[in-house]
């Protein structure tokens, strides 16, 4: 398909946009704290993936180029977030009160909630180690292999994490 | 509160059970295993129609409305954009640096976006100058701001104002000849950029919209 779309065939792109389109949109949901923005980013990242598609070495993997610029993009979200000052803040992001929610849920409910926000207090480099491994599920050798570095490097940008996490949800957890 | 223990963030990494803890790191490992259980692994599943926007993104991207002389025009265009539009191939203009910018945008929901293809930024002559309307289609928006490098990239000194009850918003600029970089800024927080027009990175790795007026757009071509 990406030869064919290469080679002038706009239209089959349609087809690599249904194949991809759900792969990566929880990693990005969670990397920027909303299945909204998860959705802008995506939308983004299929446009700015055709833009470049020449540069797409690897046309058999395809899905592992456009996760990168999927996450170039998710880190540029953060980072502008960063600089203008606001924060992802969506409504699905903010912990819930305990007081709104339904006996026997209670716990659970604001555990995620307030664990999602945690999240989102991280830099984005720990908050990624920690959605591949603990969300998509993978090794730090997959990790290391899908976005690069050292296993032992990408301990260390998890243990931090763990500790920040730890911090952040104290009172929580 | 302290750091975990090693072994507790062992115990995190999967590489020990809670049973293979020493006693006195039981209660620590337990709690470190309750912040695991609370992650969120339920699936996203993006809608279909995305599909469609970035199709129609990728084929009216190369879209833009040409410049037309003022005093060609009544006041009548600031309500009914011009409908020529150019054919131009930014790829083959190294950065897109050289296009005119097609943008409406939608906004989903309160809180979400969604990008949507055609012709709003209508673009007509001054001798120095161009007037340049920018339009964003977000029904759900509170506010929306223009930010861009003819402003300093201030999100709220350009707001641009409800046109009707559509949904439809809209500011009309008068901007020097020259290549304007440029977002829309949407309740304040929501940075939006134009998959319909050129884009460059802005330095942290993502892009910004690209309007160039003046001398790159005469008479219906790209010079």
């Amino acid at each position: 398909m990406v030869r064919a779309v290469l080679g002038g065939d706009v239209e089959r792109y349609a087809e690599l946009v249904r194949r991809y389109r759900d792969r990566y949109a929880r990693y990005a949901a969670r990397m920027l704290g909303s299945a909204d923005a998860a959705e802008d980013a995506v939308q983004d990242a299929f446009i700015r993936a055709y833009d470049q598609l020449a540069q797409c070495r690897e046309p058999d993997n395809f899905a592992g180029w456009f996760f990168l610029i999927l996450r170039n993009r998710c880190f540029a979200e953060r980072r502008r977030e960063a600089r203008m000052g606001a924060g992802p803040g969506d409504i699905e992001s903010r912990p819930i009160p305990a007081s709104e929610q339904p006996d026997g849920m209670m716990d659970a409910k604001e555990r995620l909630h307030a664990l999602q926000q945690a999240l989102l207090d991280l830099t984005p480099e720990q908050r990624e180690v920690f959605v591949l491994k603990h969300v998509e599920g993978l090794s730090y050798d997959e990790i290391a292999t899908r976005i690069g570095g050292s296993v032992p490097s990408l301990k260390m940008r998890m243990h931090r994490a763990y500790d920040r996490l730890r911090q952040r949800l104290k009172d929580r957890m | 509160m302290k750091a975990y223990d090693p072994l507790v963030k062992q115990l995190l990494d999967g590489e020990l059970t809670l049973a293979e803890l020493p006693p006195e790191l039981q209660a620590e490992g337990s709690e470190a295993l309750r912040l695991l259980a609370a992650v969120d692994r339920r699936a996203v599943m993006l809608p279909e129609t995305l599909d469609a926007r970035v199709m129609d993104a990728l084929r009216t991207r190369a879209r833009v409305v040409p410049v037309v002389p003022l005093a060609r025009r009544s006041l009548g265009w600031i309500t009914e954009p011009l409908e020529l539009r150019l054919r131009v191939r930014p790829w083959a203009l190294g950065a897109a640096l050289a296009a005119a910018a097609a943008l409406v945008l939608v906004l989903r929901g309160p809180g979400g976006m969604i990008s949507r293809q055609g012709p709003a930024a209508t673009v007509s002559a001054l001798p120095e100058s161009l007037l340049v309307r920018f339009v964003l289609y977000a029904p759900g928006a509170k506010q929306v701001g223009l930010a861009g490098t003819f402003n300093q990239w201030n999100q709220s000194a350009t707001p641009l104002v409800r046109a009707g009850n559509d949904g439809v918003w809209t500011v009309t600029l008068t901007l020097p000849a020259g290549q304007h970089q440029y977002g829309f800024v949407v309740d304040g927080r929501r940075w939006v950029t134009d998959p319909a027009a050129p884009a460059v990175d802005d330095g942290f790795g993502r892009r910004n919209s690209v309007i160039a007026v003046g001398g790159t757009l005469r008479a219906g071509r790209v010079l």
